[in-house]
């Protein structure tokens, strides 16, 4: 993975190397019939999860709470929790097979190639660590600068997230900051050392609807900028129509539908994708948005 | 209609006064189950006192449904509870069917609501249930309180229950031993056993997902049907819209916005209502509304 | 919840060896062999046949002494808890509810109450009302009251900013009906707590005072008085003052072991734990059927 390492001197000089949605190059991520057994109950949780992701792309999952969504991201990240284990098919980060790393090399893959944001972002941050010193913090360790220029890269990653004083905000505590704030900087962490994939499981649940707006926003926007992979997870079918290409939606650990997102969404075959969009259409601002547009 | 505009102008005289019945069509103009008239209330005592509402006037007619959007600091929130009499108004008038009660004192309060004209329905299903009580306690609570007979106040609950489709042998299990969407129309259901003629719904559908909310949703439709005034408060427009006849925008304490759903979400006015607007999360997902969205955040303050 | 108590080892011995300490301080006197004040003319003897426990530096029976003691040492005890209990969960509870001048009053008497040394204070009431345990467990109890205050108080204004008590506000039900309905149930564990841990200070203390000879008249038999005594005659009987010492020791150990087993099953944390233990159960037993699938 050492190789991985260097090319990620700064977002702008990574900027040209993926035009949007340009090169259908590789795949940074691939799962190939993923199956999440709970040891305990000794039932799979997640049986058949199958995707491929290449850099620039989004692609949203869909499901309730318990459909396995979070699972098959932790799994992706490789830190699913003891009681689950993978016992079929296979996850591909940029070409290696995961079951093939070992912890070291894990640690070396993980925020260098492949990243994640989480419901929560309190949580996620040391509440007695200034925002900047626990950004810096990456950087020194992933990218081995210098304590002055893990600094500058803070406020830089703070800017890049558009808070909108970064200097102050590097100096804040994170009590000191709004839910919206802290999913940012948390971004600006998940992004320090450059990943080819981010991972945002519900991280926007929590928010206010116009501060949902703004992070969903951002990471469009910062996917079109560095041409990271997406993956973008949520309970509610419209977020994931906002910025994705692909949407699979997931029920009680099984694909019930999977596809491009205009057609998953405009027409769904299974029953459980169109009671989404019925709740949208029926009780939603759709409802009124319609008719405006025929007309 | 004052509160269309972003300055104070509502405050200190009901100038606008009520929303005309005629905004809903087919209604007879009666008296309001809900009126609020310029209303201030503050948090906080002496120095660290800090307005939370500010000349904020609604009104809900009988049987309407009232959308109430507002995101976190609002006071969406407060406004509720100061209709409820849990917080008391520092200035202006609220009225409950016709009687003045900002000026209420605590019996008057007990008396008012032991009567069960208004219920509330919290955000949070899990704990506005008593984790110890049966769900069948709980549901009884607001009829006892209100001196109903044991036995009738059981077989009201009953036909309650299948308005909000439970089953009967729910009654017997505590609400840790229910599903969250149980629980949200467990707690729906309490709110109805009085026969209420307002609901005020805290975010009722905000923790759930999207298959329970779609049925609390529904039940909504039908109270809404049936005659109930609903309350509906919510920081997203997107599951209020297709149900309120009527939307109210709060922003920071003041209103900012009131008109027929309709009209709010297609012409939006106030720059924090476009926002909004822009902001729900829709099937349609357009990215190219990014760039206006970014124009709009610039004209809010900080 | 004493089933669920019951269900644990822990609880199970806890009640077991309180409920033998209990009926030793019933039953004691009618069962002592032999009159416990009564001297004998061999005195500190060993293990006979006459005497189960040997006899004390005037000859009387030491196991009689024991049973007759118990009782001395469990109803002050007890008394010590009870009066904590009403003097302080009372006021404790509605100092969430009966306004601000009520509550600020009663928390400074709390404050003030912490800061006595209750043994001192103990033993300067004695001084002062004359020599009787009663007046000076009573004492203690109040001292200890602030315990009782500060948890049902704490457990209360947890309960008082809950939703489904602003619901019970808003369909108008009154104090009382709120304290009886939702509080009482989610107070009683943390109180049950306390309680079981004071009954097992209350026995540090009687033993305490009865071992510095306060409040107990010299013949009376207690458990802190016969050790008091035993340890005159160490050379004698090394071993003597170890049976006074361990009655005691296990009776609080008992009491803070209660404590615990009521804390561990009360609460969510406590539904979770048997759930938790009933998921095993069931986990445990299919098993076999799942492993040879």
């Amino acid at each position: 993975m050492t190789s991985l390492t260097p090319l990620s001197e700064h977002r702008p000089a990574e900027a040209p190397r993926t035009e949007p949605s340009g090169d259908r190059g590789a795949p940074v991520l691939s799962l190939r019939d993923l199956r999440i057994t709970d040891r305990v109950t000794g039932r799979d949780t997640v049986h058949g999860v199958d995707f491929t992701l290449a850099a620039g792309e989004t692609l949203g999952i869909v499901g309730e709470s318990g459909s396995g969504k979070t699972l098959t991201c932790r799994a992706a990240l490789g830190i699913l929790p003891p009681r689950f284990e993978v016992t079929g098919g296979s996850v591909e980060i940029a070409g290696t097979d995961i079951t093939t790393l070992t912890p070291r090399a894990w640690t070396e893959l993980r925020a260098s190639t492949i990243s994640a944001v989480f419901q929560d972002p309190a949580s996620y941050l040391n509440p007695s660590i200034r925002v900047g010193a626990q950004i810096a913090e990456v950087l020194r360790v992933k990218k081995g600068l210098k304590r002055r220029e893990a600094r500058d890269g803070a406020v830089e990653l703070l800017a890049a997230v558009h808070l909108r004083d970064p200097e102050l905000v590097h100096g804040q505590y994170p009590y000191e900051l709004s839910g919206g704030m802290l999913q940012r900087v948390l971004i600006a962490t998940a992004i320090a050392a450059g990943p080819r994939i981010l991972i945002a499981d519900e991280a926007t649940t929590a928010l206010d609807v116009t501060v949902q707006a703004e992070i969903l926003d951002l990471l469009a926007e910062l996917r079109d900028r560095t041409g990271m992979a997406l993956v973008v997870v949520s309970h509610d079918l419209a977020v994931v129509a906002q910025l994705c290409d692909q949407v699979l939606v997931l029920r009680r650990g099984e694909v019930v539908e999977q596809g491009p997102t205009a057609r998953v969404l405009h027409h769904p075959r299974h029953t459980y994708t169109r009671l989404l969009v019925t709740e949208h259409e029926e009780y939603g601002l759709e409802k009124f948005l319609r008719p405006e547009e025929d007309a | 209609m004052t509160t269309g505009s972003p300055t104070d102008s509502p405050a200190g005289t009901p100038a606008g006064g009520p929303v005309p019945p005629a905004d809903v069509p087919g209604r007879a103009p009666a008296v309001p189950v809900l009126a609020v008239t310029g209303l201030d209330v503050h948090h906080g005592r002496r120095r660290r006192r800090r307005p939370v509402l500010h000349g904020v006037s609604l009104t809900v007619a009988p049987g309407e449904t009232l959308g109430l959007i507002g995101e976190t600091g609002s006071g969406k929130t407060t406004l509720a509870r100061a209709v409820l009499g849990l917080v008391r108004p520092s200035a202006g008038s609220i009225t409950l069917a016709g009687e003045e009660v900002s000026t209420h004192g605590a019996r008057q309060w007990r008396a008012l609501r032991r009567r069960g004209i208004v219920q509330y329905v919290f955000q949070d299903p899990l704990r506005s249930l008593d984790p110890d009580l049966t769900v069948e306690r709980s549901l009884a609570e607001p009829l006892l309180v209100g001196g109903v007979p044991r036995a009738e106040a059981a077989t009201r609950i009953r036909a309650v229950l299948a308005r909000v489709r439970l089953e009967e042998d729910l009654l017997g299990r505590v609400p840790g031993e229910l599903s969250g969407g149980q629980r949200q129309r467990a707690a729906v259901a309490r709110a109805l056993v009085t026969e209420p003629r307002l609901v005020i719904l805290d975010e009722p559908v905000s923790a759930l997902d999207s298959a329970h909310r779609v049925q609390i949703l529904r039940i909504l439709k039908e109270l809404r049907a049936a005659g109930v005034a609903l309350l509906f408060i919510s920081h997203d427009l997107g599951s209020v819209a297709g149900s309120a006849d009527r939307i109210a925008v709060l922003h920071r304490g003041e209103l900012v916005e009131s008109g027929t759903a309709r009209d709010v979400i297609t012409r939006p006015r106030h720059p924090y209502t476009r926002l909004l607007v822009g902001s729900a999360p829709t099937l349609r997902g357009a990215p190219a509304d990014r760039a206006a969205r970014d124009a709009l955040r610039a004209l809010l303050p900080a | 919840m004493v089933r669920r108590v019951l269900a644990l080892t822990s609880g199970r011995i806890a009640v077991a060896v309180l409920a033998v300490i209990a009926l030793l301080a019933v039953l004691g006197p009618a069962l002592a062999p032999q009159d416990p004040l009564a001297t004998g003319d061999s005195p500190l003897a060993g293990f006979s046949a006459g005497h189960w426990l040997g006899t004390d530096h005037l000859g009387r029976d030491v196991f009689s002494r024991l049973l007759d003691g118990s009782r001395v040492s469990v109803l002050g005890s007890l008394e010590v808890a009870l009066t904590a209990l009403v003097v302080g969960v009372v006021p404790g509870i509605l100092s969430v509810y009966l306004g601000r001048a009520f509550e600020w009053i009663t928390l400074r008497v709390v404050d003030t109450l912490v800061a006595l040394p209750f043994l001192l204070f103990a033993v300067a009431v004695i001084a002062l009302l004359g020599n009787g345990i009663t007046q000076a467990m009573l004492v203690t109890g109040v001292l200890v009251s602030p315990l009782f205050y500060r948890v049902s108080r704490a457990a209360t204004l947890v309960v008082a900013r809950s939703p489904y008590v602003e619901a019970a506000l808003v369909s108008g039900a009154s104090v009382g009906w709120i304290v009886r309905h939702h509080v009482w149930a989610k107070v009683l564990p943390p109180i049950a707590v306390a309680l079981a841990q004071t009954i097992g200070t209350g026995f540090v203390i009687v033993s305490s005072l009865t071992f510095l000879g306060i409040g107990v008249q010299p013949p009376e038999p207690t458990w802190g008085g016969l050790l008091a005594s035993d340890l005159g005659y160490l050379d004698q009987r090394p071993w003597a003052p170890l049976l006074p010492a361990l009655l005691i020791t296990v009776t609080v150990w008992a009491c803070n072991l209660l404590a615990d087993a009521i804390r561990d099953v009360s609460g969510e944390a406590g539904r979770a734990l048997a759930d938790e233990r009933r998921a095993g159960r069931r986990r445990s037993e299919p098993t076999p059927a799942g492993g040879t699938r």
